[in-house]
């Protein structure tokens, strides 16, 4: 490849990253400005930097209160997940039963059942049960809205592992369970540990159910009281921009630290 | 292994999901076929909900924003992430690493957030968009990007798209790497220019992928509410007005349970209907 | 802490299940935040504890939800058939009469008659009843005007206007200075049907609003096509910012407050953000009347309603009315001017001068109330929900100039009738 080829292919890998990094810094820059007027103009970098408004944001604004928000639920459900999924996942990689296609075709099509459009009825079930304002009254919706995609992947991981292994842990004669737990998992780990991170993420980024499941300020998720700040706090946008970085700054940091498990588990379906 | 052993195996994951997913779906089908005041079923109406489906003008405008986001995710993040991947995939493994996380950032952050952001680089008083204009002297291309009818939903997109050609890099990437080398060799002994190479060898090799990600931001294309209503909300007017903010807008604000499931069931039938393509054509591969 | 963490009907267990042992509890969902700029949650906390013995040993659980969320809310509950013993949220007219149409609302008549809350106009009254009986119990009132920078009117020698030719001829003046006129914000898109409502109400007058709300004048009436045509005209006349429909309402007002703008026109909602805000003197003045034959006068609105649960039971009733009749007592009502930094229905000007509040509350006001025969109607809370919702884009399309008076009024039309064939309209 010639020079130029090779300079122009650089500056295209340059302005996207400028394309995908930029409202990131500007965010950054926006968090540190202290009550400044913000009609001056967005690129005036103070100095020193300033960090006042996360702690007022954290403090004041009850930000700490939704962030353990939305770590409990998150946790929660990826839990959930975790205690699920791969049990179903494994059966139907692994098992034979009648039913079998059927009801895998069941959970595929759950992958692209938008929140959106089952809220209708979901609310007045979650009003049945109580649980509308609670906490669990999201956890349970959002793991199993996660279900499809966690379940679609286990089985991909599942299908991994050498049925040999398998047969000769039940050869012994331990129950399915006890095989599925000594021997499966411990193999399936780095499968399992994509799923809780993808699933962590996205349970972390859900907005919708906890916009209309929950009422009260003190239990509201770190996206919606992003959200809500907007207008509660009008144009504090020293402090809007240090709640958003409050918000998305544990995604990132985890992203970064686990990118391979993370990309693992997103190719899943796709190159298959 | 006993089937009774495959049922409890699957049980807890099943259950978790029919009761919260499976059931409301049915239950958003049958409520369709009702009339309702104030959230109070009343009587049964048949297809008559469906009837107002025809002179929803609203619905029908939404309808083809979705069909336009779609086509714009196409055209530009998925092209790019194909042209960025095949690039970054000479480079050396640190650099792809490092380069391929940054594109994927914008991934993790939740869509609201985006929204925020955005939301003031595109603000017609103080975002940085309009300053940057004025700075480099284009200041009357300054406009109120989100505020007007023609420029709402493409300056959407521009953030959506943001969020999106970062996993289409990453997978396109998996992709480009597990390509036998020797299939450029000949290419190579001909001297083939590097975008030749990309054209004729490895677009071609790449058409899963493609498939995948078309058929994935198409169906993506069709759920997303996030982005629209932390900014625009739908509007001005209705043009940024989708699916999901119509069923929204529907149920919860103008409280016409029996529309907004017609609604619903619409969506569902769209989103199904692209999965089952989906599926088929990927399974013929 | 006063926010409750179990779900309504967990509470109302608990209260149904107490009236044998004397403790009852009555649930109350509000939205006075405890914090934020003005935010009148310790106020409501005060007198919860002052009107306590009211309520003869029953106790009050609340949950607080944000303003906009708490009527969505309300409204799932009255679906779900679990509303609150008590709620404080905003429905009135159209949406208030679909509660008690289907009996989701206890009728308030007998403890009105009981209380003697005639404080309560026949406007308001109307506004909260359903089928000759009352269900609502309003408690603020709210008022719009135009609130103005007396120092940049003094720089440029501009005086209040007194007609509308004046106000024109002053915007003229504020443009040449290269002052923006009005701040306006309608990215929220609520903001431009109280400015419509303002406007609306200075061209067509109190009459003919009746007349196409409650007779068979339809909207597409001259006067009413004139109305959306000034608004436009405004708009294409560079009265507000670039981009407006896309700016927010906080974002506009934060504007006027820098003092880039010379205008607002708002309502008493945020007469304490801009009181507090203002680093110049703030002054408020009564828009003149638009229209030749239209009387001056402007929008009123209630504020918010409290509401009773028809699943409450008469106990709950009986404690809950106790109480309520404490909260909109003179006294409480001096708490809610001093401490709530809210203008209670029935409060006077004199009253206001009387318990020190700010000049710039007393002038709005004194303006504002001059007027009861002439003040007219807010769409935003009069019109049933699904015309709102036809309201709300149909705006922006207006003001952006993307759709004529003509075909603006036409539209709302249309919503009119499916509204009123699907028996939403409000009688009072």
């Amino acid at each position: 490849m010639n020079r130029i080829t090779k300079h122009s292919q650089t500056l295209i890998l340059i302005l996207f990253a400028l394309y995908a990094l930029a409202p990131v810094y500007l965010v950054l820059l926006a968090s540190m400005r202290s009550e400044a007027d913000l009609f001056d103009g967005p690129l005036s970098l103070p100095w020193p930097i300033n960090t006042s408004n996360y702690l007022r944001v954290w403090s004041e604004s009850g930000f700490s209160t939704f962030f353990f928000n939305s770590l409990k639920i998150s946790v929660a459900v990826t839990v959930l997940i975790l205690l699920t999924a791969p049990l179903a996942g494994y059966a139907f990689a692994k098992m034979q039963f009648r039913g079998r296609e059927p009801l895998f075709a069941l959970f595929l099509a759950g992958l692209v059942v938008p929140a959106p459009s089952v809220i209708v009825a979901l609310y007045g079930n979650l009003q049945f049960l109580g649980v509308i304002d609670t906490q669990i009254g999201v956890i349970l919706p959002q793991a199993a809205l996660l279900m499809p995609f966690s379940v679609f992947m286990m089985r991909t991981v599942m299908q991994e592992v050498p049925d040999e292994l398998i047969e000769a842990s039940t050869m012994d004669g331990a129950s399915p369970f006890y095989g599925f737990l000594t021997v499966v998992v411990p193999l399936a780990r780095p499968g399992l540990m994509s799923l809780t991170l993808i699933v962590f993420l996205f349970s972390w980024q859900e907005y919708l159910l906890p916009l209309v499941v929950l009422q009260t300020e003190s239990l509201k998720t770190i996206t919606v009281g992003a959200a809500s700040l907007q207008g509660r706090y009008g144009v504090d946008y020293g402090g809007i921009a240090a709640a958003g970085l409050i918000a998305f700054a544990p995604l990132v940091v985890l992203f970064l630290a686990m990118q391979r498990s993370f990309v693992r588990g997103l190719s899943a379906g796709a190159v298959k | 292994m006993s089937t009774r052993h495959a049922y409890l195996f699957l049980l807890p994951a099943l259950l978790l999901y029919a009761a919260f997913v499976v059931v409301p779906t049915l239950q958003v089908f049958a409520y369709s076929f009702f009339s309702w005041d104030n959230g109070i079923a009343q009587d049964f109406v048949g297809l008559a909900n469906y009837a107002r489906l025809g002179s929803d003008r609203v619905f029908w405008v939404a309808l083809g924003h979705n069909a336009i986001w779609v086509v714009l995710t196409l055209a530009f993040p998925l092209l790019a992430g194909l042209l960025l991947a095949a690039i970054l995939a000479d480079r050396t493994p640190r650099t792809i690493q490092i380069v391929s996380a940054i594109y994927f950032i914008p991934r993790t952050i939740p869509l609201v957030v985006a929204g925020i952001i955005w939301g003031w680089i595109y603000n017609p008083l103080f975002g940085l968009l309009n300053y940057g204009l004025d700075i480099v002297g284009l200041g009357q291309l300054a406009g109120a990007w989100l505020a007007e009818e023609n420029t709402a939903l493409l300056s959407l997109n521009v953030v959506g798209a943001w969020t999106f050609f970062g996993f289409c890099v990453v997978i396109y990437l998996g992709a480009i790497q597990s390509i036998d080398p020797s299939l450029y060799e000949a290419a190579e002994v001909d001297g083939a220019p590097w975008w030749r190479k990309f054209r004729d060898i490895t677009v071609p090799l790449l058409n899963n992928s493609t498939l995948f990600l078309g058929l994935y931001a198409a169906i993506e294309a069709m759920r997303f509410f996030d982005l629209i209503w932390v900014t625009t909300q739908g509007g001005p007017g209705y043009a940024t007005e989708v699916l999901t903010t119509h069923v929204y807008k529907t149920f919860f604000l103008v409280g016409d349970f029996g529309y907004a499931s017609v609604l619903s069931v619409i969506l569902l039938a769209i989103v199904l209907s692209l999965s089952a393509i989906a599926f088929r054509l990927l399974r013929a591969k | 802490m006063k926010h409750i963490n179990l779900s309504a009907p967990l509470a109302l267990l608990i209260a149904t299940q107490a009236t044998g042992q004397e403790t009852v509890v009555v649930t109350q969902w509000d939205q006075f935040a405890q914090s934020g700029i003005s935010a009148a949650g310790p106020a409501m906390d005060e007198l919860i504890a002052t009107c306590q013995p009211a309520l003869n040993g029953a106790d009050v659980l609340r949950t607080i939800a944000p303003s906009i969320g708490i009527r969505d809310s309300y409204r799932l509950a009255v679906s779900a058939g679990k509303t609150p013993d008590l709620a404080y949220t905003w429905p009135a007219a159209s949406v208030l009469s679909g509660y008690a149409r289907v009996g989701a609302l206890a009728p308030l008549d007998a403890y009105f008659e009981q209380y003697g809350w005639d404080h309560v106009n026949d406007f308001y009254r109307g506004r909260n009843s359903y089928g000759g009986s009352i269900y609502g119990l309003p408690m603020e009132q709210d008022l719009m005007g135009v609130y103005y920078n007396k120092d940049l009117f003094a720089e440029n020698g501009l005086e209040v206007p007194t007609t509308y030719a004046e106000f024109e001829a002053m915007v003229e003046t504020l443009k040449d200075e290269g002052i923006i006129p009005v701040a306006f914000g309608n990215r929220d898109r609520w903001p431009a049907t109280n400015t419509f409502s303002l406007i609306l109400g200075l061209t067509a007058g109190r009459d003919l609003e009746e007349h196409v709300l409650f007779g068979d004048e339809p909207w597409t009436n001259p006067a009413f096509v004139q109305a959306a045509q000034t608004f436009q005209d405004w708009a294409e006349a560079g009265y507000f910012p670039r981009g407006f429909n896309g700016v927010g309402y906080d974002e506009a007002n934060a504007l006027f407050l820098s003092g880039r703008a010379a205008m607002t026109i708002t309502g008493t909602w945020v007469l304490q953000d801009m009181v507090r805000g203002a680093e110049f003197d703030l002054g408020v003045f009564m828009l003149p009347p638009i229209a030749d034959d239209v009387a001056p006068g402007t929008m009123w609105g209630e504020g918010s309603q409290w509401q009773l649960s028809a699943s409450a039971t008469p106990a709950v009733r009986d404690a809950a009315a106790a109480y309520l009749n404490c909260l909109v007592s003179t006294e409480s009502r001096q708490v809610w001017v001093q401490k709530g930094h809210t203008v209670p229905i029935g409060t006077t000007p004199e009253e206001l001068a009387a318990w020190g509040a700010d000049p710039v509350v007393q002038e709005f006001f004194s303006g504002g109330l001059a007027t009861p025969e002439a003040n007219f109607y807010d769409l935003h809370t009069t019109l049933p929900e699904s015309m709102t919702q036809v309201l709300y884009p149909e705006l922006q399309r207006l003001v952006g100039g993307d759709i004529t008076a003509d075909e603006f009024t036409a539209t709302l039309q249309a919503a009119w009738e499916t509204a009123d064939a699907n028996g939403e309209r409000w009688i009072p």
